[in-house]
């Protein structure tokens, strides 16, 4: 099932390569021009000019647009979207899943941008019945960032910067920092203990970084595992991801079963905020760089 | 030699527990192993006494209500015990013992408005008032529990679901000995109540003229049966399926006097829950599956081959 998910959503990023490269000439054509993409969803959405009244579902979404140059065109956010914080100015119209189709249409928008999901796609229809254009877009990965931004440049005449924020990412993949020989575990909830596998985001951040996930062989974004199996991997950290702004010592760390696990027992953890960490987003860059600060600092 | 039979099973499902694990400990190292005495031992206790007291738990509540298809968690309990531990996330209590005991209270809150709704005309407990009450009282609890999750914003409440389906990982010496203070009550109160739910089981007023006081005999195994449960949702989420078939599974092997059933149940429950986490945790290592999964792939085969013996015979 995974499988044939991943060779279908890679058909789709082939037809969308094919589809950038096809319209790339317009990019030189004058500003007016329109563009035709295919969305993560396989669905072909036509812009007669470029977008500029934006409302963006998910906050990688948001970021992306601004880094585009195309912030001040983004009407409407979600409650989520916090980077830049200048967006707070923006109105939000709801989580960004399951959206109100009102609330978005309220925003008089030429171009909404959704997180990809069955409940979004279905909005997505919705909202291409009103004649409002959407885009269903993937951002699980930092492949499907780099992506999003080339797609994004296109709808938004910008398709130069999203090129280029599209490279940068990808040679920021290609070319990770040293390894540093540093073993974690993420560990995003305690009860039942779940980590993050090589199928999440994180994963990529830590290689980045130049650390090891002791987890990456499971092939799933997270997965719940034992104490045990944490405790006899050894990880030299425990990296915490949470959405609070100030990181505490996680409840965890308190509970005698989980001090059978020695970077418990001797307090080593890492504290990651989540709008930075927890999103695939333009600041994966700076992400990786500041996980691997954190990561110096703990002493072994 | 049927009680040396599930004294073996009982045995070898705890051996099972504490040997087997996702990580291999040399058997000569098994006692010094710090994994097995922090992590396994404690476990597998835990995991004896909740499987035990569900199915305690549900063979009284099917002596009480007359129904076969009751349950522990048939009666508004885990849908309180959800309210109770999504509150506490929502309200960002973040000690480890708030959840627990959140659920715990929730769990409490919502078996006594069942039970103030199954007291009838002159304060009488009528079973098919009460197992109304609790689906009703359950369906209320989860609506409201939905909707905290649906109006709020802490990411973490998704995964308050998967402590409540959870099983446990939480275990502890802690969390077993919380259990071996408070269970004792409880099963006493049950396992004292086996003759009189004999008579029961010839209906209220046959009980009554042999002399049982069948009012209080109701009260006193509804509201035991419940504080056992109560306290398994709080140390392990809700674990299904033990509390619906291990009593029926015992009564093809014990038949229905309460006097061996009740407990046959409690040490048949008690195996099957230590067997089912053994599986849980080793069967796709690394990962871990949810347990009550494992208690209905282990248990529905068992349960099926029992039915087919017993109506047969």
């Amino acid at each position: 099932m995974e499988r044939r998910h991943s060779l279908r959503s890679h058909t789709i990023r082939l037809v969308a390569l094919a589809a950038a490269l096809a319209c790339r000439p317009a990019d030189h054509a004058p500003a007016a021009a329109g563009s035709t993409v295919i969305d993560d969803a396989g669905r072909t959405v036509v812009l007669a000019q470029p977008a500029h009244r934006i409302v963006s579902l998910s906050p990688a979404v948001t970021e992306l647009l601004f880094a585009l140059g195309v912030g001040d065109r983004v009407v409407g956010r979600t409650t989520w979207c916090d980077y830049p914080p200048v967006v707070r100015l923006v109105p939000s119209v709801g989580d960004g899943l399951n959206p109100s189709l009102e609330a978005l249409a309220a925003r008089r928008p030429d171009l909404v941008v959704l997180y990809r999901s069955p409940l979004n796609e279905t909005a997505a229809a919705q909202l291409s019945r009103l004649g409002i254009a959407a885009v269903v877009l993937r951002q699980d990965r930092l492949e499907d960032v780099a992506r999003a931004a080339r797609l994004l440049g296109r709808l938004v005449g910008r398709s130069a910067a999203g090129d280029s924020l599209a490279d940068s990412l990808s040679r920021l993949l290609a070319a990770p920092a040293p390894r540093s020989r540093r073993r974690l575990a993420f560990v995003v909830w305690d009860s039942p203990p779940i980590v993050i596998g090589a199928g999440s985001y994180l994963d990529q951040l830590a290689t980045l970084a130049g650390a090891e996930n002791v987890f990456h062989d499971i092939a799933a974004a997270s997965a719940a595992v034992g104490l045990e199996t944490i405790a006899t991997r050894d990880p030299d950290v425990i990296v915490v991801v949470s959405d609070s702004a100030e990181p505490r010592p996680p409840a965890l760390a308190r509970r005698p079963e989980w001090r059978v696990i020695r970077a418990v027992r001797e307090g080593r953890f890492v504290y990651l905020v989540g709008s930075l960490f927890g999103r695939p987003g333009p600041r994966a860059g700076g992400a990786a760089g500041e996980l691997r600060r954190l990561l110096g600092q703990v002493t072994r | 030699m049927k009680w040396l039979g599930l004294g073996l099973v009982v045995v070898a499902a705890f051996l099972g527990a504490v040997v087997l694990g996702p990580v291999h400990v040399p058997l000569a190292g098994l006692a010094a192993s710090d994994i097995v005495r922090t992590l396994r031992l404690p476990r597998a206790l835990l995991a004896f006494l909740v499987g035990g007291s569900l199915a305690l738990s549900g063979a009284g509540l099917q002596a009480l209500i007359r129904n076969p298809l009751a349950d522990p968690f048939l009666l508004g309990l885990s849908g309180g015990a959800g309210l109770g531990a999504v509150a506490a996330i929502a309200l960002h209590l973040a000690s480890p013992w708030a959840l627990p005991l959140a659920a715990f209270a929730g769990a409490l809150g919502a078996t006594a408005l069942v039970y103030r709704l199954g007291l009838v005309g002159g304060g009488e407990l009528d079973p098919r008032v009460l197992i109304l009450a609790g689906v009703a009282v359950g369906a209320f609890a989860a609506a409201v529990t939905t909707a905290i999750v649906s109006l709020s914003d802490a990411a973490e409440l998704r995964n308050t679901f998967l402590w409540l389906w959870g099983g446990l990982s939480g275990a502890s010496w802690d969390s077993v000995l919380v259990l071996a203070v408070y269970l004792p009550l409880p099963l006493a109160v049950l396992f004292a109540a086996a003759r009189p739910l004999d008579l029961l089981a010839l209906g209220e007023e046959p009980a009554r003229h042999l002399g049982a006081d069948v009012e209080s005999l109701k009260r006193r195994v509804f509201v035991a049966a419940s504080l056992l449960a109560a306290v398994c949702v709080a140390v392990s989420g809700v674990i299904g399926f033990v509390g619906l078939v291990v009593p029926h599974a015992m009564r093809t092997l014990w038949g229905h006097r309460h006097r061996p059933l009740l407990p046959a149940a409690f040490l048949g429950g008690g195996a099957l829950l230590a067997l089912s986490d053994t599986v849980a945790r080793v069967a796709v290592a690394p990962r871990e599956l949810p347990v009550g999964i494992v208690t209905a792939l282990v248990g529905v085969p068992v349960f099926a081959l029992l039915l087919r013996r017993w109506t047969t015979s």
